[in-house]
């Protein structure tokens, strides 16, 4: 089915007229799922052929990180969450934010009811599944402003570092694990635990949230005006696809069944993820808003003694590409 | 390529010496016999060193030898601690556990003939399969401690050591088993005295192999789930901070560890197989 | 061969057995846990309480209901037969029933087992005959050069002990950002791996002919290639077998961990996927094949090695 789907692409795009298509290569932060529903979508449905391009997308895994294939110059555009696209920016990787399709943050914490936690405080004494590979600094920057020290002890919270799963909630070896709404979550819920029985924490309820999947390039190629070019048209296909699979979740999450290659998704899940991720999309065009962006930083910063990031980044993000896109 | 010459040049001249040294008919002097592998090694770090610099490799794709050496330096105690948690809580436990068992089960896959014959192709079996596989399931069952980590290596080293230590039980000729049976020895005390020492040399082979699988083993377990510590933790997570060059310190621990443990283990072979035609210089 | 195959059979049920009820108290806590959800009062009657409970008093008194031990949707410990559904249906069910299978697609379901042992054996077909390849080349250049000898074997040994699976994904995107992609990078993982059993192995097997051995080829005055052609190498056949052996299962090891990282199909990847979404059953599946593959990759070597022993008449 997606050789034949990539066969008529390719036809589809002999036959265009004098359109010579443009090669991108995204990479995705995590495997193939209905997280990166827009990009599929505008693959599947010709969005970015129309515009002239030849996209690659390549799935991330758990030892892949994004800004390192990036830097590397195994991808032109990357997804990440911000505050590693700046953790990396200041570490000596110039990323710039080109446009931010995610307005709101998936991200919380889950836990047991019974273990009588109700609020941040209480995690003291407690084991805390945490991921890390860049999904760990939203994290380490709440529990550095509510003062809980993360080493573990009767006054701090003892970090696991959390496997992509959520065994380790259901089998008691942690008392809080990081879930994304759109996964994780459902995963707790598909093992037979009903909601009644958790306490949820979700980073945005508690002030803490950053903004997530944004696309981001190399800044010295965004010097190059035809590099520039290509980035405005994969980003208004890929908004024109974000479009699309918000419309149509059950479609898409057909879509992301076909693509992936592991075979391991099911499209009972994609479809919950589907309908969970449009809610963090809805109402973006793909422009980063400045307020939000602002919001980030300044909780990567009040990290108390150890910071995220250290100093205010400068010309982390532009609106050059989103403007453009949105023009026309 | 042009670009490169400067560290080509290192690279040949260096290997130039080593074959001076060896072709002059020094290579039996203690002294060449050390400096040779010396000099590769330092030939590898420069050349290395020169081609970063020289090809301008960004640091988050690999850092140079001399951002290593000093984040190492730098970061003794949270390497210390991960080189704690690894390798001596998960890989050695681990290690001495499917030793011991391994053994245990040998001298009983050895007096039981029955079970030799059924037992014995299910071990060969499991000991070409790839255990890392394991490694999810044993962390679902153990948890995120060192205990699965432990886990992995015990699965991992428990069937080669098996299968070799039966190999060498079974390698002492008829003769030496006559003479047993002349002194009137009973099966323990031709076992304890004649085929366990027998089986020695098999076991070191064995175990010095098996001990860099125990290292394998106990990293990639940490890759399913660890607290935050740990070798393979640490690489995981400085990877996923784009601090390569805490990634490759963690990696030089790693292999530091790996080689003394394995010269340890060959010193410790030629004290208690000193016997062995193979001990002889 | 004869008297094996009885006491093989029956040592496999023995583990079947123990299996089978190693399923209850593996599972026993979700399967009380259920069954409390489902309005049953079991003996200490919350989750919490049973945590710390001791388990075989807490199997004990609430036997009455165990009987879901053997079904469980996501279970620490799947039992035998739903391992062999699971085997079933990624292979034949996935291929002959599903839109995407060989029968309606004409092209392997990238659901199915079959299409990732296919992954999975071309990487590893690929890096082990790179390893060997390279195996050999080194151990012929360590006989005959001793500069390498002194140089070159110390390094592979401390090769080996530095960890490639860890910086398997490092590996990766390096190899990525130059260019090599896909099948590449994870055979080069395999090679590494499986070249130093052929080293050593090699190295052993070409000096393996004795002094009288190479004082007859100098009477003859034979060249070095002729020496190594005529006599090293065919000495060092029974060796290299056995280090082949030896590397065939390296290199699969060596690929699966490299497909870890990657996640774009293969053993490795299934057994990852499987892990994230709980589907244990799926993680059991993969293993297994896994193992079938082992199994076979180390029969085709042994065969070989039969063969090509019994036509330079070494073995019967």
């Amino acid at each position: 089915m997606k050789k034949l789907m990539m066969a008529a692409t390719a036809l589809a795009g002999f036959a265009a007229p004098a359109l010579a298509q443009d090669a991108v290569r995204l990479q995705l932060q995590w495997v193939t799922q209905a997280q990166f529903a827009g990009y599929y979508a505008a693959l599947d449905q010709g969005f970015y052929t129309e515009e002239g391009l030849d996209v690659t997308i390549l799935p991330g895994g758990p030892d892949i990180a994004p800004p390192q294939v990036l830097a590397g110059g195994g991808a032109d555009v990357m997804l990440n969450w911000m505050p590693s696209a700046l953790a990396a920016r200041e570490g000596g990787l110039p990323v710039v934010n080109i446009a931010q399709p995610f307005a709101r943050s998936g991200l919380m914490l889950t836990c047991w009811k019974d273990t009588g936690i109700t609020g941040p405080q209480d995690f003291r004494g407690r084991t805390i599944g945490v991921w890390f590979f860049g999904n760990e600094y939203p994290f380490l920057s709440w529990m550095s402003q509510e003062g809980i020290p993360t080493e573990g002890g009767p006054d701090g919270v003892t970090v696991l570092k959390q496997g992509f799963n959520v065994d380790p909630l259901i089998q008691r070896q942690a008392d809080c694990i990081s879930t994304m709404t759109y996964n994780e979550y459902g995963q707790v819920l598909d093992a037979g635990i009903s909601p009644d029985e958790l306490v949820t924490f979700k980073y945005e309820d508690m002030g803490v949230a950053t903004l997530e999947d944004g696309m981001y390039v190399l800044e010295a190629n965004l010097a190059d005006p035809a590099f520039a070019d290509r980035m405005v048209r994969f980003v208004r296909a890929s908004m024109r696809g974000w479009e699309w699979a918000g419309a149509n979740p059950e479609a898409t999450a057909q879509i992301i069944i076909d693509y992936d290659e592991t075979g391991a998704q099911t499209l009972a899940h994609q479809v919950f993820m589907m309908g969970e991720i449009a809610k963090l999309t809805a109402g973006s065009d793909g422009t980063l808003d400045e307020a939000a962006y602002q919001r980030t930083v300044d909780t990567l910063l009040a990290g108390g003694s150890d910071p995220v990031i250290s100093a205010a980044p400068v010309g982390a993000w532009t609106h050059a590409i989103t403007d453009a896109a949105l023009a026309q | 390529m042009i670009v490169l010459a400067p560290a080509l040049v290192v690279w040949l001249s260096l290997w130039a010496a080593n074959a001076i040294l060896t072709g002059g008919g020094w290579d039996r002097h203690p002294a060449v016999r050390l400096a040779v592998p010396l000099i590769f090694g330092a030939t590898i770090l420069l050349v290395w060193e020169m081609a970063v610099h020289l090809l301008a490799v960004p640091s988050v794709i690999l850092p140079p030898p001399s951002a290593i050496a000093a984040k190492f330096l730098a970061s003794t105690s949270v390497l210390w601690g991960d080189f704690v948690q690894t390798i001596l809580k998960g890989a050695l436990s681990g290690l001495a556990i499917g030793c011991a068992l391994g053994l245990v089960v040998a001298v009983l896959v050895d007096r039981f003939d029955f079970l030799r014959r059924g037992l014995l192709p299910v071990a060969g079996f499991m000991a070409a399969l790839p255990i890392v596989g394991t490694a999810p399931i044993l962390v679902m069952w153990f948890g995120f401690g060192w205990e699965s980590k432990a886990a992995v290596v015990v699965l991992m080293v428990f069937f080669p050591m098996l299968v070799n230590t039966v190999a060498g039980l079974a390698d002492t000729t008829a003769m030496q088993r006559d003479l047993m049976r002349t002194f009137g020895a009973g099966y323990w005390q031709t076992l304890f005295k004649l085929r366990l020492p027998a089986a020695v040399p098999f076991l070191f082979n064995r175990l010095k192999i098996a001990s860099t699988l125990a290292m394998i083993g106990a990293i990639v377990a940490e890759f399913f789930g660890s607290p935050t510590q740990g070798i393979g933790f640490r690489i995981s997570a400085s990877n996923g901070q784009l601090a390569l060059d805490m990634v490759w310190a963690a990696i030089l621990v790693g292999a530091l560890a790996g080689s003394v443990f394995y010269g340890l283990i060959g010193l410790v072979e030629r004290w208690l197989t000193f016997w062995h035609p193979s001990q002889r210089q | 061969m004869k008297g094996t195959v009885g006491p093989v059979l029956l040592v496999l049920a023995a583990i079947l057995a123990f299996w089978y009820v190693a399923c209850v108290p593996m599972n026993a806590r979700e399967v009380l846990t259920q069954a409390e959800r489902g309005g049953a009062v079991l003996i200490p009657p919350s989750a919490r309480e049973r945590i710390d409970a001791p388990l075989l008093p807490l199997l004990w008194q609430n036997s009455a209901h165990l009987d879901q031990s053997w079904s469980q949707l996501r279970p620490r410990l799947p039992s035998p037969h739903q391992v062999m559904v699971e085997i079933w249906d990624s292979t034949v069910t996935e291929e002959v029933f599903s839109h995407r299978g060989i029968v309606q697609s004409g092209e392997w379901s990238n659901r199915s087992l079959i299409y990732h042992t296919g992954v999975t054996l071309s990487a590893t077909v690929l890096g082990f005959l790179i390893g060997a390849a390279l195996g050999v080349a080194l151990a012929v250049g360590i006989v005959h050069n001793r500069a390498m000898d002194l140089s070159v074997m110390p390094w592979a040994i401390v090769s080996q002990t530095i960890p490639i699976v860890a910086i398997a994904p490092m590996v990766i995107v390096v190899l990525n950002s130059v260019g090599v992609q896909g099948l590449l990078p994870k055979a080069a993982i395999s090679a590494y791996l499986s070249f130093f059993p052929v080293v050593v192995g090699m190295v052993k097997g070409l000096r393996t002919p004795d002094a009288m051995q190479m004082d007859q080829m100098r009477t003859w005055n034979a060249p070095g290639t002729a020496v190594l052609w005529k006599l090293r190498l065919p000495s060092s056949m029974p060796y290299l077998f056995a280090s082949l052996k030896i590397a065939i299962a390296a290199a699969l090891v060596g690929t699966i961990v490299g497909e870890l990282p990657v996640q774009r199909g293969g053993l490795g990847a299934r057994m990852l996927a499987g892990s994230y979404y709980g589907q244990t059953a799926q993680i059991w599946a993969a293993l297994f094949a896994a193992a079938m593959l082992a199994a076979t990759l180390v029969w085709v070597i042994a065969m070989l090695e039969r063969r090509m022993l019994r036509r330079m008449g070494a073995a019967g």
